[in-house]
């Protein structure tokens, strides 16, 4: 006589060999993980990034991509022409264009003005420095019926 | 680590296990692999889909074991990832399963080892519980193997205890009168 329990186990413990085998390699998964470690956190980390990269891929740009391909060849085409008015203008100089020349030149242009106005006498009412200080309208008004 | 076939729940190694240590899955695993297989196995009745279930069990727990709370109930947190893991495969199969059999029934305290099985009658047993419909038979092998509680077998199937306790009535009932009928009329 046998109880269910025993009986259901003798009738499947052929199987055993094979238990055994797919006990010990799910064990040295384990072992795998748990040598895995720290290099396991970075290597974790690195897929959190590629898997963040792959979803603003597929989600922001592969459903667009004839747009965005669109907006490349503008920007392309703005700095293509941008790159080339910049060398038109070298050539038209013959040389770089440096900033200090237009300062040199208002200079210059404020020196010859100062000369040839120096003998004009201007009118009084110019020379007078006015000081104004503004106030509150409250004051302004009281002031005005005083 | 070597373990007795029917552990204590406080002689199971699952804190050592929980901080990684090889030697204690290996108990664990040895200790369940076994009984697993006959609960998988006779639900899906196909020995190499068995045995993949039970890796893909032990697998899972490998990984989740942080989800269990009490360590005591290491078997039936077990059992319940390999139950799920078969209805998984029922699914891929489209078969269906687990439909209501409405069977109201009186308390039922029978331990597992009251019934007894003699030679002549091993093989009909094994053909009587395979006729037996997919959530009786569940219910029952969890009930024979593991000697489960009703309240652990309706966590592990995720099945009411009302029901837990009409299927195990009803399939407990069948292989009486089978026995029953055995021992009147001995071949």
């Amino acid at each position: 006589m046998k109880t269910p329990r025993k009986l259901l186990l003798a009738q499947h413990r052929a199987a055993t060999p094979k238990l055994d085998a797919i006990r010990q390699s799910t064990v040295a998964a384990v072992c795998d993980r748990r040598s895995e470690g720290v290099f396991g956190v970075v290597l974790r980390s690195q897929t959190a990034a590629t898997m963040l990269l792959q979803t603003f891929w597929h989600e922001l740009i592969l459903p667009t991509r004839r747009i965005w391909a669109g907006f490349a060849t503008v920007w392309a085409l703005i700095f293509i022409v941008n790159f080339a008015q910049r060398d038109n203008v070298n050539n038209v100089t013959g040389q770089p264009v440096h900033s200090s020349g237009p300062v040199m030149s208002l200079q210059a242009q404020q020196r010859w003005m100062n000369e040839l106005f120096a003998d004009r006498v201007l009118p009084p009412d110019a020379d007078r420095h006015r000081n104004f200080t503004p106030k509150p309208r409250t004051q302004a008004a009281s002031a005005a019926t005083v | 680590m070597k373990m007795p076939e029917v552990a204590a729940p406080e002689q199971l190694p699952v804190p050592q296990a929980r901080a990684g240590e090889p030697a204690a899955w290996d108990a664990l695993f040895r200790r369940y692999q076994l009984p697993l297989y006959v609960y998988v196995f006779e639900l899906i009745r196909h020995e190499q889909a068995a045995l993949d279930l039970v890796q893909e069990t032990f697998i899972a727990a490998s990984k989740h074991l942080g989800s269990l709370r009490q360590d005591g109930k290491f078997g039936g947190w077990l059992f319940g990832i390999a139950h799920q893991k078969c209805l998984q495969h029922w699914r891929k199969r489209t078969e269906v399963l687990f439909d209501e059999v409405p069977e109201p029934l009186d308390e039922f305290e029978d331990a597992p080892d009251d019934l007894l099985i003699r030679r002549e009658q091993e093989a009909e047993f094994m053909t009587l519980l395979n006729q037996l419909p997919l959530p009786h038979r569940s219910v029952l092998l969890l009930h024979f193997i593991e000697d489960f509680s009703l309240e652990e077998i309706s966590r592990i199937t995720e099945t009411q205890l009302g029901t837990v306790k009409s299927r195990l009535h009803y399939a407990k009932k069948s292989l009486r009168k089978f026995l029953e009928v055995k021992n009147e009329n001995p071949a």
